[in-house]
C-alpha cells in the first residue's frame, strides 16, 4: 500500500486547474474540448491514488466509466463542432456566443474575429412575378429576379 | 497577516506559476515566449519544492518526477501553445505522463486503455478535424487568448484552495484518514497483489459495477447514434 496519496493529488490539481484556464482562454471550440480531456485527466489521476491508497478496485473501475464518458464526448463534440464549422467556416467560439438574431453582432466580437468571419450569402427570396427589381443605394439589384422586361430585352439581343 | 507567513511558500509558488502561464501566453506586442519558456523550469522545481517533498523510495520517487513532470509540463505547454495542432500533440504529452503515473500506482491495465484511447483514437481524431479546419496563416482565435489575464489569477485561486484542502488532510498536523478495511462493504476485495489486473479490475467491474457497465454500454451506444445524426452532411462534396 502507497504511504501517501498527496503527491498525486498534487498533480491531479494541477492537471485541473491548468486545464480549468485552458478551457477559459481559448477561443478554438476544439481546444476547449480537450482541455475539458486534462481536467477529466486530473480527475482520473485522483482516482488510481485512492485506489492506490486503499487498496481496492473502485478507483479504477471509475476510471474506466470516466474514459468511457470522455469517449463519447469525443464523439459527440465533434459531430456538433463540424455542424458548426459548416455554418461559419471559423472555429471561434466567439461566433456563437449568441443564439439570437444575425443582425445583432456578438458583444465580444473583435477585429480579428470579423475578418476571419466569411460574408453570409444571401439566402434566394421568391417575389411575385412581373414586378420591376428594386435598385438599393449601392446601385446593385436588391433582389435579383428576373423581370419581364430583362428577358425580353434578353431576347432582343440575342 | 499570520496566515500568509504561514502558508508564504504556497502564495509564491502560486504566484511563479502565474506568473509563468501569463508569459506562456501569446499575446499581440509580443512575438517570442522566450522569458516564459526561461521560467517553466525554475517553476517546475518550485512545485516539487514545496509541494513533493521526496518520501525516500528513490526509484518510485525518480518515476514519479518524471510521469508527473511530463504531464503538468504537457498540460502547461498545451494551455498556452498558439498553434491548435501543436496544442493537441502536448496533450498527448500529457496523456502519456498521466499514464506513466497509472502505473506508478499500480494500474496497468488503465495505463494501457487510456494511451489506446487517448492518444490513439480522441487525439488522432481532434488533429484530423483542426487540420480540416486549418486557416492560411493562422486564425486570430488562435493568436488571441479570451481574458487570459482573469483566467489565469482564477485558476490558480482554484489550485491553491485545492493544494490547501490536500495539506489540511494529509499535512503532517493532519489526522490522517484511517481505512477500517471492515467497514467497507465491497463484494470484490482484492486478492493478493491483485491490483490494477485485468482480471481484478473486470472482477470489480462485473460484479460491484454491473449495472454501471450496462449503462455505460447504452450511452455508447446512443452517443454514437447521436453523432451519425448530428454529423453534417455534405451536398458540395466537401468539410
Amino acid at each position: 500500500m502507497s504511504p501517501d496519496p498527496s503527491h498525486y493529488l498534487v498533480v491531479g490539481a494541477l492537471l485541473f486547474g491548468l486545464g480549468a484556464i485552458g478551457f477559459l482562454t481559448r477561443r478554438n471550440l476544439i481546444l476547449m474540448m480537450l482541455s475539458s480531456e486534462l481536467m477529466l485527466h486530473g480527475v482520473s489521476v485522483n482516482l488510481t491514488a485512492f485506489s492506490q491508497y486503499h487498496g481496492q478496485h473502485d478507483g479504477q473501475a471509475l476510471t474506466i466509466f470516466v474514459l468511457t464518458i470522455a469517449a463519447c464526448e469525443a464523439g459527440l463534440s465533434l459531430a456538433i463542432i463540424l455542424a458548426l464549422y459548416q455554418r461559419t467556416r471559423s472555429l471561434d467560439i466567439r461566433l456563437w456566443t449568441t443564439l439570437g438574431e444575425e443582425e445583432l453582432m456578438p458583444p465580444m466580437a473583435d477585429s480579428a474575429s470579423r475578418e476571419i468571419e466569411p460574408p453570409a450569402e444571401p439566402l434566394p427570396k421568391l417575389v411575385p412575378a412581373g414586378r420591376r427589381p428594386v435598385i438599393g443605394a449601392d446601385g446593385h439589384v436588391v433582389t435579383p429576379v428576373l423581370s419581364n422586361s430583362q428577358v425580353s430585352g434578353k431576347g432582343a439581343k440575342a | 497577516m499570520n496566515w500568509v507567513s504561514e502558508n508564504i511558500a504556497l502564495i509564491v509558488t502560486l504566484v511563479l506559476l502565474g506568473a509563468n502561464i501569463l508569459l506562456l501566453f501569446p499575446s499581440t506586442g509580443r512575438k517570442s515566449g522566450i522569458p516564459g519558456f526561461l521560467l517553466l523550469p525554475v517553476t517546475l522545481a518550485g512545485l516539487g519544492w514545496v509541494f513533493l517533498q521526496p518520501t525516500g523510495d528513490i526509484v518510485r520517487d525518480l518515476l514519479f518526477y518524471m510521469a508527473g513532470g511530463t504531464a503538468v509540463l504537457g498540460g502547461l505547454l498545451m494551455t498556452t501553445q498558439r498553434n491548435p495542432v501543436y496544442a493537441a500533440l502536448w496533450f498527448a504529452v500529457a496523456t502519456l505522463g498521466v499514464c506513466g503515473l497509472f502505473v506508478i500506482n499500480s494500474a496497468p491495465f488503465l495505463a494501457a486503455v487510456t494511451i489506446i484511447v487517448y492518444a490513439g483514437a480522441i487525439v488522432v481524431t481532434f488533429v484530423f478535424v483542426i487540420m480540416l479546419a486549418q486557416q492560411e496563416q493562422g486564425s486570430g482565435y488562435d493568436r488571441i487568448p479570451q481574458q487570459p489575464f482573469l483566467a489565469t489569477v482564477l485558476g490558480c485561486l482554484l489550485v491553491g484552495t485545492m493544494l490547501l484542502g490536500i495539506e489540511k488532510t494529509f499535512g503532517p498536523e493532519s489526522s490522517r484518514l484511517s481505512v477500517d478495511r471492515t467497514a467497507l462493504h465491497v463484494s470484490s476485495l482484492p486478492v493478493e497483489n491483485d491490483l490494477g489486473s485485468p482480471g481484478g479490475v473486470g472482477r470489480s467491474l462485473f460484479t460491484d459495477y454491473l449495472f454501471a457497465v450496462e449503462l455505460a454500454g447504452t450511452v455508447l451506444l446512443v452517443a454514437t447514434i447521436g453523432a451519425i445524426a448530428i454529423a453534417p452532411r455534405r451536398p458540395q462534396g466537401s468539410l
